[in-house]
């Protein structure tokens, strides 16, 4: 287990220092320093003023180690991510290290009952379609998924800010308040829009798994042993479809610290999504850099961690 | 099934229901779409929002409307603009009358400013660096100086250098210090204000009195006085630039700005919302009775003044409101149905909505009936197209076939189907460099190449050698390059419109998109023929307009932002004699010749200036935008109660759609659970 485990991190190492290299290049290739000093200070500023900002910044060095060997932008690149030395946003010269610590909490309060209720929602009603089988019940949840499927999140969230905020009136259109009287109906909309552009592919994944299960030989045995349905459903399909669900929900767990970028970003709440899609409009290269190679390790993390938590759902499953 | 088991089921069923009744409290607890909490009695409460995070709030280096938006508030000036005056008005602000000039000879003069005495900074615990248990200071003229020498300090990076090394001594101050900190790491590592005083400051700033600062500039530049309207130039205290230096759990001075402002940022999370408070410290609260100019509500100036009730605010003291709640929302459709909702009090108009907000130039019924306003202002600014004048084809060295080449384009171009089209009509369109509200600017002024004349253009591009736009040197339609950094659909567009009229002169106009970096370097080697620009003034007088156009400013030789590099002596003649003019009737005079050389020259193609048009709600009292981006909190009025009642008015939930989804929810399942278990049984 143990070797597994470092086995796995060490791949995992590899991909980051792979991600790294090519968020550098990439980044690089499509974009000057002086771009994003511009960006960041305006277009009326002379060059001295930009020429500060590119040296307070470190973007004055080289590129590449072999123009510099010591002082290079590439080498640095990996110092900084690699002692997690983030520096600062390369948009408004704040730290990012504390962006990220004020920016979790946002993100956490909206993607954790995002997926709790996510999963309340998409469970329940996939084994309810399942149970309902080859019914019109059946036939019509799958084509309500795939069509809630195939429509873009950006239309949920329009549409939802359009038709509960501005028509109904139910809660704001947009907008944040951590205090525990204000946040509930900060939240509501974006989990509601959430769950909604969702649940139509969590439905279809897990009424398969469900299908699959209750095929199986012994839930042919508890149904000739007189059990009822709704019990089947429940303790013998729904507990033997875990590994599949577990894999789903462990691989996202880490990524709930990155937040939501369309939603936090449209519905304004100041989490890390919103925090990345304000980077990716402002050219900030050091805080997308930081996200890119956060989320790296997040991933890297969350694959390890889903194939530990085999071992505790399935007994018959050791990972070696 | 067992008694056990049964007990069981019973607390299941009892645990579902409540967790579905506390789902359910929750969600009513939560059905109410007023983002604020409830306001403090008595509080008037302005609220608005913003777009971008503010880079940075400190005063050497903050040059966008959000920064400004805090730090106009945040920071006092020596001078300020008058409130209601058009065009603006220069008074005194901090400082106790305008400023008096001496002229030294030789080009040089000597400003001398005046404070008024007893001045306080907002508290703050930064001043514990100067005095155990201290909250606040007196203001001194020290503390302008002290910002000045920040606006020179190279590290700083203030983009505002040019202007202020007018000032005698400013650039030798600045590259002094850099040569001292690069050979002597012991001094680099003291806090700057023991820097400065080490180096013994700038030599054209002296204090002689801690309440009189005399600036001497080495060349004339009488635009400087609105430079002391600007918080550039603000009074700044140097405890504040020490103490908050990031360490420590302290926050950098970027985003903890301390002045003497009317409000102070009580709350602070840049990338979500700030709050403005009321500063108790400042001047119009504590002393009411010294009914300064810039802390009293003036007189009307403007009929528009008294026919929208600013009068009877005249002689109150300022500020009216008390605190101002500014939340960031990003995108522009939820920004403006919150406006709609009555959430924030101003907005402006969205493209999506313009047409049902504004019919024939004035508001629809509908938001009459809502009792908003709207407010109209041209922006100090100009938009142009611009000539090469290094190119052989479009530029000088084509003498008079290039000059009739250029007119002959100016003549294609319809720039209000352009604003139609691109801007739901929003905008002025352009005849000379000088937009309305500028010294100068004349509403009655028709530049004869400038209006849409394809007859005389066709003639033109005949004169000039090109008869039906063809070339002869290659038999083909005349070809020339268009560069634009704007590489949008939108702003392609926008191009192509341009492009596409000069087609009907025969020419044809390439479009060369590229980003900013080579369209700059483009600019740097020469390689460009027209391209487009724009120009937001940075305080109201024909010289930050002209300048624009002055052969010292020629991108091709002094990299500055002359990008036509136009270059006439006689208009430079008159720019260096209009600049240091007082404004009257040699200055209009001059400023006439200048713009007939630009009528028959046409460096230049005048496009348009900005029209904004926003939206106030009707409790909202005493807008008048002043174009720059100066805010006017302190001025403006709120009506709570009228807000409050119309809110609710406006926010009354719509119920019945839930009930109805439900009760269809209910249709559908339970006909099917009942026909599927008779099928089971």
């Amino acid at each position: 287990m143990g070797a597994y485990v470092l086995r796995r991190l060490a791949y995992g190492v590899g991909v980051v220092l792979g991600v790294l290299f090519l968020l550098f290049v990439l980044f690089f290739a499509v974009t000057e320093p002086e771009d994003i000093a511009r960006k960041a200070l305006g277009d009326k500023v002379p060059p001295e003023a930009i020429a500060v900002w590119l040296e307070n910044h470190g973007y004055d060095r080289p590129l590449w180690p072999w123009q510099d060997f010591e002082e290079n932008l590439l080498f640095d690149h990996y110092r900084r991510m690699l002692t997690f030395d983030f520096g600062l946003s390369d948009a408004d010269d704040s730290p990012i290290v504390d962006r990220i610590r004020a920016g979790a909490g946002p993100s956490l309060t909206l993607t954790v009952p995002l997926l709790v209720l996510g999963l309340l929602t998409a469970i329940p009603l996939s084994l309810l379609v399942a149970f309902f089988r080859e019914t019109y019940i059946d036939r019509m949840g799958v084509f309500l998924c795939v069509l809630a499927m195939s429509v873009s999140t950006l239309l949920y969230i329009i549409g939802g800010q359009y038709v509960v905020g501005k028509l109904l009136r139910w809660y704001p259109i947009s907008g944040f308040d951590a205090d525990p009287m204000m946040l509930p109906r900060f939240l509501a909309l974006p989990i509601l829009v959430g769950i909604l552009s969702g649940v139509g592919g969590d439905v279809r994944f897990y009424r398969t798994v469900f299908l699959e299960e209750s095929s199986r030989d012994f839930v042919r045995t508890a149904r000739s042993k007189g059990a009822s349905e709704p019990r089947i459903m429940t303790r013998h399909v729904l507990r033997n479809a875990l590994i599949p669900i577990l894999t789903r929900v462990v691989t996202a767990i880490p990524f709930l610290f990155m937040g939501s970028l369309l939603l936090e970003a449209f519905f304004g709440i100041p989490g890390l999504g919103s925090m990345t899609f304000d980077a990716i409009q402002a050219n900030d290269f050091a805080t997308l850099r930081t996200m890119v190679y956060v989320g790296a390790l997040l991933f890297i993390f969350g694959q390890v961690a889903t194939d530990i938590s085999y071992g505790f759902v399935d007994p018959r499953v050791r990972v070696e | 099934m067992s008694g056990g088991h049964r007990v069981i089921e019973q607390r299941r069923g009892r645990c579902v229901l409540v967790g579905l009744g506390l789902a359910l409290t929750l969600v009513l607890t939560a059905c109410s779409n007023d983002p604020y909490p409830p306001e403090p009695p008595g509080q008037k409460i302005l609220y608005s929002s913003f777009t971008e995070a503010p880079r940075t709030l400190d005063p050497a280096t903050a040059y966008t409307t959000v920064a400004h938006s805090v730090t106009g508030a945040v920071y006092e000036t020596l001078l300020k603009y008058h409130f209601l005056k058009r065009p603006l008005e220069l008074m005194p602000g901090l400082a106790a009358a305008l400023p008096t000039v001496e002229d030294l000879g030789e080009g040089r003069s000597r400003y001398r400013f005046v404070l008024r005495k007893g001045l306080l900074f907002a508290d703050d615990a930064c001043f514990e660096l100067g005095a155990p248990g201290a909250r606040t200071r007196e203001i001194v003229m020290g503390d302008v100086a002290f910002q000045l020498m920040r606006l020179a300090d190279p590290k700083v990076g203030s983009p505002v250098i040019e202007p202020f090394a007018n000032i005698d001594g400013f650039q030798e101050f600045g590259s002094a210090l850099a040569e001292r900190r690069e050979a002597d790491e012991a001094f680099a590592a003291r806090p700057v204000h023991e820097q400065y005083a080490e180096l013994g400051g700038i030599r054209g700033i002296a204090t002689p009195t801690p309440w009189t600062l005399e600036i001497t500039l080495h060349r004339p530049y009488p635009q400087i006085r609105y430079w002391f309207a600007m918080e550039f130039s603000t009074p700044v205290p140097w405890e504040a630039v020490a103490y908050y230096d990031g360490q420590g759990g302290r926050p950098r001075f970027d985003d903890h700005p301390v002045g003497a402002g009317p409000f102070y940022l009580a709350e602070y999370d840049k990338h979500a919302r700030y709050v403005l408070e009321k500063n108790p410290n400042w001047y119009g609260v504590r002393n009411p009775e010294w009914r300064a100019p810039a802390a009293v509500f003036p007189e009307p100036a403007e009929e528009s003044d008294v026919d929208s009730g600013r009068a009877e605010y005249a002689g109150r003291s300022l500020p009216l409101i008390d605190r101002v709640i500014v939340v960031r929302e990003k995108e522009n459709i939820p920004r403006f149905n919150k406006f709609i909702q009555g959430y924030y009090d101003a907005s402006g108009i969205i493209k999506e909505s313009f047409d049902s907000v504004v019919v024939e130039g004035g508001l629809s019924e509908e938001m009459k009936e809502r009792g908003m306003r709207l407010g109209k202002s041209v922006s100090p600014d100009v938009f142009y197209i611009g000539f090469n004048f290094d190119d052989e084809v479009i530029g000088r060295a084509g003498g008079e076939r290039s000059r009739k080449l250029r007119q002959a384009m100016s003549l294609s171009l319809d720039v209000g189907e352009f604003l139609r089209i691109f801007n739901n009509g929003r905008g002025v369109v352009a005849q000379s460099p000088l937009p309305p509200g500028i010294y100068g600017f004349d509403s009655d002024y028709q530049n004869p190449n400038r209006r849409l004349d394809l007859e005389r253009a066709r003639e033109l591009m005949v004169e000039a050698g090109y008869p039906g736009g063809i070339d002869p040197a290659t038999n083909e339609a005349l070809k020339l390059g268009f560069d634009t950094a704007n590489t949008t659909t939108a702003g392609l567009n926008q191009v192509r419109f341009f492009t596409n009229a000069w087609r009907e002169i025969g020419i044809d106009v390439a479009i060369r998109p590229t980003n900013y970096n080579q369209f700059q370097d483009k600019i740097r080697r020469g390689d460009y023929q027209v391209f487009q620009f724009g120009w937001v003034a940075d305080y109201p007088d024909p010289e930050n307009f002209f300048f624009l156009l002055w052969s010292k400013m020629a991108r091709s030789v002094a990299g500055g932002p002359n990008a036509a590099n136009f270059m006439d002596d006689r208009f430079d003649e008159l720019f260096v004699s209009m600049k240091a003019r007082e404004n009257g009737p040699e200055r209009i005079a001059e400023i006439r010749e200048m713009r007939s050389i630009l009528e028959r020259e046409r460096p230049w193609i005048e496009l348009f200036h900005r029209e904004d048009y926003s939206l106030y709600q009707g409790w909202v009292k005493n807008v008048k935008p002043m174009g720059l981006s100066i805010p006017t909190y302190q001025y403006r009025d709120i009506d709570p109660e009228a807000r409050r009642a119309l809110r609710e008015e406006w926010n009354e939930p719509v119920l019945w759609p839930a009930w109805t989804l439900l009760f269809l929810a209910f249709l559908v399942i339970v006909p099917g659970v009942r026909t599927y278990l008779e099928e089971r049984q």
